[in-house]
């Protein structure tokens, strides 16, 4: 047997279930190889030391936690969850490209009503489309004319 | 025979009590399981929970083929494989190197020798290769036999062995504030 041989049987050896055969194999062996009986001694200080590893603490509330989430929570790896987080954001992919797509294919001349509040103070700017949204509002155009006084120093906004 | 056959099949039938008290038996297990497994790091409380947020999904699929502690450790493995591939994409995006894969010995601080021992173990455990961390984890820290191990990775037992000894190879120098006694258990 050689040491190559006998690596692998000395942590079977060090944990005491090498059967009969490899156990005679490795002994003799190991009764003219320092090397190999210096790697047992470290495999079994190595268990040894591992073995000794003190237990964790467990939280008082882990098994609160845990059933939790089992009635529907969603933990750190739901959040990191990359093919969960593709299916949650698709139907939001799929409406912010129709809203861009609405907003440039808009005509400037529509006159429909705006859904959003309307700024009724002088010089206010009320968009009449999404086209005109993109247009007009750029920055804090739209903040600024919200805060502008109307006449008669309130604003108006409905 | 299995401790745990009784609570298991109740627990398969939709007991909740059942379940609760296999959590109770394995929470230590499993929590240690996954702090080693990931570096101890602080997500891995939360990664227990998924391990046995996932058991009560497909405790149905248990067929009690193995004892339910060596399934319960496999879906471990499993949780923090997934868990190591989603971690090493954010990585990427977000940083180029994981902070615990620096050397285990460089920031021993021995503020209770407890403390200062787990923490040796996993952040030696922390730069072995995945292959050689779960097999040495589930021997030495979780006490798994070689075929409760070959049975929760799917691999022989001769690559077990093969494993357990180089793992303890390359875990010596690290764990040598240990083994050489300067810190006490």
């Amino acid at each position: 047997m050689t040491c190559d041989q006998a690596a692998p049987l000395l942590a079977a050896s060090a944990d005491g279930v090498l059967d009969g055969e490899r156990r005679t194999t490795l002994d003799g062996h190991l009764a003219g190889c320092p090397e190999c009986r210096a790697a047992l001694a470290d495999q079994m200080a190595v268990r040894a030391w591992l073995a000794r590893t003190p237990d964790v603490t467990v939280p008082p509330d882990f098994r609160e936690r845990v059933n939790a989430r089992i009635d529907g929570g969603d933990g750190l790896l739901g959040v990191a969850d990359f093919r969960a987080w593709t299916l949650r954001l698709a139907p939001f992919a799929v409406l912010l490209a129709l809203a861009a797509w609405l907003g440039v294919g808009a005509s400037p001349s529509s006159t429909s009503t705006p859904a959003t509040p309307s700024v009724a103070a002088a010089g206010a700017f009320v968009p009449s489309s999404a086209a005109d949204w993109q247009r007009n509002v750029s920055g804090n155009a739209l903040l600024e004319a919200a805060l502008r006084p109307a006449a008669g120093g309130e604003v108006d906004v409905r | 025979m299995d401790a745990d056959r009784a609570l298991v099949e109740a627990a398969a039938g939709g007991d909740r009590d059942a379940f609760d008290e296999l959590v109770r038996r394995h929470q230590s297990a499993i929590l240690g399981l996954c702090r080693a497994l990931i570096g101890g790091r602080d997500d891995a409380e939360d990664l227990a929970q998924e391990v046995f947020v996932r058991a009560w999904k497909s405790l149905r699929t248990f067929r009690g083929d193995s004892s339910f502690r060596t399934w319960l450790h496999r879906v471990a493995i499993n949780v923090a494989r997934t868990h190591h591939v989603n971690r090493g994409r954010l990585m990427r995006l977000f940083r180029p190197a994981l902070p615990h894969e620096s050397d285990p010995q460089d920031r021993v601080e021995a503020i209770d020798a407890r403390l200062a021992r787990r923490d040796v173990v996993e952040r030696a455990l922390a730069t072995l290769p995945r292959d050689l961390r779960e097999v040495i984890t589930l021997r030495d820290l979780q006490g798994l036999d070689y075929k409760e191990i070959a049975r929760a990775l799917d691999v022989p037992i001769g690559t077990i062995e093969s494993r357990i000894f180089r793992a303890r190879q390359r875990l010596r120098p690290l764990l040598a504030p240990l083994v050489d006694g300067r810190t006490t258990p």
